[in-house]
């Protein structure tokens, strides 16, 4: 069983040429434990990782059109914290159960509810904290809508400022 | 005093991006990206990086602990380690005063403590650095805990367990050194109390574990009995009186 609660969710106004910008600004701006970025295609994958390692990302990737062993051994690698970042495409069933993953990107906006329910939910009860964040281009606004009201959740527009106690463990401002 | 003056927005989101991508992999890369900005921004940056390092990546990221620590080994920058050491400190001493009469809720608080105690013995006792009493008194600690009640327990066991936890990765405080071996045996008698939480009885079970100790084989010396001891045990938590 999926679940939403614990996870705030966010979207940002993009054009398509305009994504990995957004993503920089993403990665300069938030406190990142590990995150996943998830494409609508393996081409898109690999693009997408090759793109931002060359930018000094640490990251993998995975997608449906490799083999299960090799999938296998990148996502435990990740799991192990050997690299911060995964892009992947949809091949995720259950949810995502790594602990230190505390942000969710949707690179591209998914084409269904019950693939972004799959993409951004938590398994079990209690979801960790965690945030997600969709890059939205002008053809997914329509979408957008659909899914939030399939699924009777809200998706907000990003604050210039997102606080870290929505989606990071234990944050607390120690004071003198 | 905890006000560092950051660096400019530039310089914060260029080390955010750096904290968010650093790796095994590219440590190197990201050791040289980050001597240069120290180079560039002076020892005001500096203080900022080690209060960042501190208080927004190991106390609350404890899973890349020991990859933080091989990188600012690899800075191997003298004045950055020494910041580190005292924010680090800093730290554990707001944590330590801070109310503990809502410990058993406040569990957020209590995972930073021991975040910072397993942080702490891997900056000191792993590297072969004594953790001295200036800094911060653990067998005093241990004594006022217990004086105290079970709230201060609930935090100052698992913070001790924590720091303790790097012995098994040093020769020179190993259980058998007389400063470890002082503190084990106290945890030992903490366990025999038979009203302590089971919890913070495991705590200790898994401490001994971890280094090979036989917790039945440690003496109870009765140093929880000497109340006059107890009573003039230097304060480092919250003082009752003040709350």
């Amino acid at each position: 069983e999926l679940t939403l609660l614990g996870v705030t969710q966010y979207y940002a106004y993009v054009q398509e040429k305009q994504k990995v910008h957004c993503l920089n600004t993403l990665f300069r701006k938030l406190q990142i434990n590990q995150s996943i970025i998830f494409c609508n295609s393996t081409q898109r994958v690999e693009l997408l990782a090759k793109k931002i390692t060359e930018l000094g990302y640490s990251c993998y990737y995975i997608h449906s059109k490799m083999a299960q062993n090799h999938r296998n051994r990148v996502f435990h690698d990740f799991r192990q914290g050997n690299c911060r970042n995964l892009v992947c495409s949809d091949l995720l069933t259950r949810g995502i159960d790594i602990q230190a993953v505390n942000v969710v990107i949707n690179f591209d906006f998914p084409r269904n509810a019950e693939t972004y329910l799959h993409r951004i939910g938590r398994s079990g009860r209690f979801g960790h904290l965690g945030i997600a964040i969709n890059l939205i281009t002008y053809e997914d606004r329509h979408t957008l809508r659909r899914i939030e009201n399939e699924l009777r959740t809200h998706i907000e527009p990003i604050p210039k400022a997102v606080d870290p106690k929505l989606y990071v463990a234990d944050f607390q401002l120690v004071e003198d | 005093g905890s006000v560092v003056q950051p660096p400019r927005d530039e310089v914060v989101d260029n080390v955010s991006f750096l904290f968010n991508n650093l790796s095994l992999s590219n440590l190197t890369a990201k050791r040289d990206e980050m001597r240069r900005m120290i180079r560039e921004e002076g020892e005001p940056f500096l203080k900022w990086l080690s209060q960042y390092i501190v208080m927004k990546r190991v106390s609350i990221e404890q899973n890349f602990q020991p990859l933080y620590n091989q990188f600012v080994g690899q800075i191997d920058n003298v004045l950055l380690d020494r910041f580190i050491k005292e924010e680090t400190f800093r730290n554990i001493r707001i944590l330590l005063r801070s109310d503990k009469r809502q410990a058993a809720s406040n569990y957020n608080e209590r995972q930073l403590l021991k975040n910072l105690g397993m942080w702490l013995g891997s900056i000191t006792i792993a590297k072969n650095r004594p953790i001295i009493v200036q800094d911060l008194d653990l067998k005093s600690l241990l004594l006022e805990a217990y004086y105290k009640g079970q709230q201060e327990l609930l935090y100052v066991i698992p913070f001790i367990a924590k720091i303790l936890l790097s012995c098994a990765k040093t020769n020179l405080f190993s259980p058998s050194c007389a400063w470890i071996r002082a503190l084990l045996k106290l945890l030992a008698e903490l366990h025999n109390e038979p009203d302590l939480k089971i919890n913070l009885k495991f705590e200790i079970e898994v401490l001994c574990k971890e280094l090979s100790v036989d917790l039945a084989t440690l003496p109870v010396e009765g140093v929880l009995k000497d109340t006059e001891k107890l009573v003039r045990v230097p304060q480092q938590l919250s003082d009752l009186k003040a709350l």
